[in-house]
């Protein structure tokens, strides 16, 4: 088995100096390690030197006026347990209580699944509806990246040499749902995810789905289509064609590609009776 | 690579651990630098729940976890005594129900329900107990029995 030094920095300066002191590969963070544990075991990758972000002040969930910001090293946990998330963006709330198991919540975190950047991951469509901004701290600075331009495919993202993400912004307590289907509901990998939401500011909605290649993406034909407020039933009809139709899904071991194109229409239309009757709908 | 000693306290009682590698995991400390053999290894991936143990009461997989990134923490594993009234309460459960037959998941079970317990007070939903061992597996008991540990614990009161 691999053997790495660990390295515990006080400061986000500290742990930018200690991974850019080697070289990319020979340095690696490590928030909860759900996913690079096994990215050590399994011979991905081989760090010589681990950077625990354990002591870093992002372990925060931050209000300002329906603003959040997650810190990126916060628990799943933790998030899914503050009551006001579960109000304010329901559909944050459903798909962090979808990621494997409560002892896994107990550590996994919200920035080491974004750069992990798995094509099956929960939280990047929900982050994709909500218009989430991923923000950095890097040798040169600090900058701000939306999701959808972050998230690239799978172990790849905007990350560059010497970044760690610091906090996911969240502009905007929308309503909206997760809704995804599985073989077993803990821990198993989603066959197809759906998260949509309804911008109260731009009175848009936001569709995105999960389980196609090469990761999650928006489906703005179908958010189009849901129009500027409640949607009609034919409105919703019509949006979950859409997403049948152009989503780009696969057939793989978990699920052909025609049952996911099955499946994404009827989660669409559960997930948009959701949001709009979860409460706090706009009038 | 070795960090300085670690500090922390397993089922009550303070232990300090010299020389431990900076890439060993907690299951591995647990079970062969502090011989508490309880908690099990059945698959190393996060995927079957048997090597749940508490961190600070809190479920935590010791499989993917590392031991110097919980230095400092209070650790109950199913060898805890009396003094976790919790997990005695569980084990009592599980044994009242008759929730097990080869035994190889039961710790992970066990710590993860009183977890649970903690997190939420007796008067959790039964939904949100079961829905919350969802991550532990069991090749044996075809899960009823475990179900009905968990009924008796809710029934029993705080
Ligand atoms: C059994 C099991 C079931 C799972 N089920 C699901 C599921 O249902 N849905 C789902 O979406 N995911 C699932 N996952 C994956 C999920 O646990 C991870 O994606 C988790 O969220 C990653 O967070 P972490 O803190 O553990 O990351 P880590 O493992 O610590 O890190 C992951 C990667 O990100 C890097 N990194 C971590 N934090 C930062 C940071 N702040 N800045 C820069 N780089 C960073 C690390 O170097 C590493 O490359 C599952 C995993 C397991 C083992
Ligand atoms: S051994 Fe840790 S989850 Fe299976
Ligand atoms: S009792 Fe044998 S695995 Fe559960």
């Amino acid at each position: 088995m691999n053997s790495f030094e660990l390295v515990v920095p006080e400061t986000a300066e500290e742990a930018v100096a200690a991974l850019q002191a080697l070289a990319p590969g020979e340095a690696a963070p490590i928030a909860g390690g759900t996913d690079l544990l096994i990215d050590v075991d399994e011979g991905r990758v081989a760090p010589r030197r681990v950077i625990s972000l354990r002591r870093l002040p992002w372990k925060t969930l931050d209000w300002n006026a329906g603003a959040l910001t997650v810190g990126s090293t916060l628990p799943l946990r933790s998030l899914e347990e503050d009551p006001q998330v579960r109000v304010s963006y329901p559909g944050l709330y459903q798909a962090v209580r979808a990621v494997g198991s409560v002892a896994l919540r107990h550590r996994a975190t919200l920035g080491g699944n974004l750069v992990r950047s798995a094509p099956a991951s929960d939280l990047v469509p929900v982050l994709l509806s909500l218009d989430a901004e991923v923000d950095l701290v890097g040798p040169s600075g600090d900058r701000r990246v939306p999701v959808d331009r972050f998230v690239q495919a799978s172990r790849r993202t905007d990350l560059r040499p010497g970044e760690l993400v610091r906090s996911v912004y969240l502009p905007e307590a929308r309503p909206s749902a997760f809704l995804w289907q599985r073989v077993r509901p803990s821990n198993d990998i989603s066959q197809v995810a759906v998260a949509v939401a309804f911008s109260p500011a731009q009175r848009r909605w936001k569709v995105a789905v999960g389980g196609v290649t090469p990761r999650p993406t928006l489906l703005p034909e179908a958010s189009d289509v849901l129009g500027s407020g409640r949607p009609t039933s034919s409105e919703v009809r019509r949006a979950s064609e859409i997403a049948a139709s152009r989503a780009a899904f696969v057939t793989d071991r978990r699920a052909s590609e025609e049952y996911r194109r099955h499946l994404v229409a009827t989660l669409l239309e559960r997930a948009v009776g959701s949001a709009v009757n979860g409460g706090r709908f706009p009038a | 690579m070795t960090s300085p000693p670690l500090r922390f306290q397993v089922n009550g009682h303070p232990q300090h651990l010299a020389n431990v590698p900076d890439s060993e995991r907690l299951l591995d400390t647990l079970r062969w630098r502090l011989g508490l053999k309880g908690t099990k290894e059945g698959c190393r991936t996060g995927d079957c729940g048997a090597c749940t143990v508490l961190v600070d009461d809190r479920t935590t997989l010791s499989c993917l976890t590392l031991t110097h990134e919980v230095d400092g923490a209070k650790l109950t594993t199913i060898e805890t005594g009396p003094e976790d009234l919790v997990v005695t309460r569980v084990r009592a459960a599980f044994d009242r129900a008759g929730a097990l037959q080869c035994g190889y998941c039961t710790p992970g079970f066990v710590m993860a329900l009183a977890g649970l317990l903690k997190e939420r007070g007796t008067a959790a939903a039964r939904e949100e107990l079961l829905d919350g061992l969802g991550g532990n597996l069991c090749r044996c008991t075809g899960y009823a029995a475990i179900v009905r540990a968990v009924d008796e614990l809710r029934t029993e009161g705080p």
